[in-house]
């Protein structure tokens, strides 16, 4: 019996992170696109991109995806050092 | 990821312990997304000569993060400090 509600726990919690990574990875991109828009874009005196703005968009992208995953990682280090400190306050 | 729930005793229900982890999945996350906001805006200037990180960003991003850390430690610990001066109630979200 508590095989049963634990797999239902399980797959109710599993469809649920699921969701809220499809909107986790839809808040990333829109980030991603006021990030880059607000850095890379200051000019309307044209109507479509010009190459310039294009090259800057692109990097712009590659680089905060780089930082996000350093940053990433960073943090899974530090929690999973503070999770064996013992509790809350580390060190 | 369990370091703001100290042992997590067992929770009656299935909606309740399902309610918990999402919570602590919630607060994690939500911590993640500061960090990298609160990073990024600080380490990466808005000029994009190149799309790769240099070595100065890539160290500025790495103590950034153990500081925005630090910072969360001490915060937690000098609201549960004044917490228990002020004489109970205590506890506060940061249990333990």
């Amino acid at each position: 019996m508590a095989t049963k509600t634990q797999c239902l726990e399980q797959r109710e919690l599993q469809s649920r992170m699921e969701k809220k990574q499809m909107k986790e990875f839809m808040t990333m991109y829109s980030n991603l696109v006021q990030k880059c828009f607000d850095d890379c874009i200051n000019d309307f005196t044209t109507k479509s991109l010009g190459s310039r703005e294009e090259g800057c968009v692109m990097r712009c992208v590659d680089k905060q995806m780089k930082a996000s995953e350093r940053l990433g990682n960073r943090f899974q280090e530090q929690n999973a050092a503070m999770a064996q400190s013992g509790t809350m306050p580390g060190r | 990821m369990s370091f703001l729930f100290g042992g997590g005793r067992p929770q009656p229900t299935s909606a309740e312990k399902i309610a918990a982890a999402e919570m602590e999945v919630d607060m994690v996350s939500d911590m993640f997304s500061r960090l990298v906001r609160s990073c990024s805006k600080k380490c990466i200037p808005p000029t994009y000569a190149e799309g790769d990180l240099n070595k100065g960003e890539s160290v500025c991003l790495d103590r950034c993060v153990s500081k925005f850390f630090e910072v969360n430690v001490k915060v937690s610990e000098k609201m549960q400090g004044d917490a228990q001066n002020r004489g109970g109630g205590g506890g506060g979200m940061f249990g333990m």
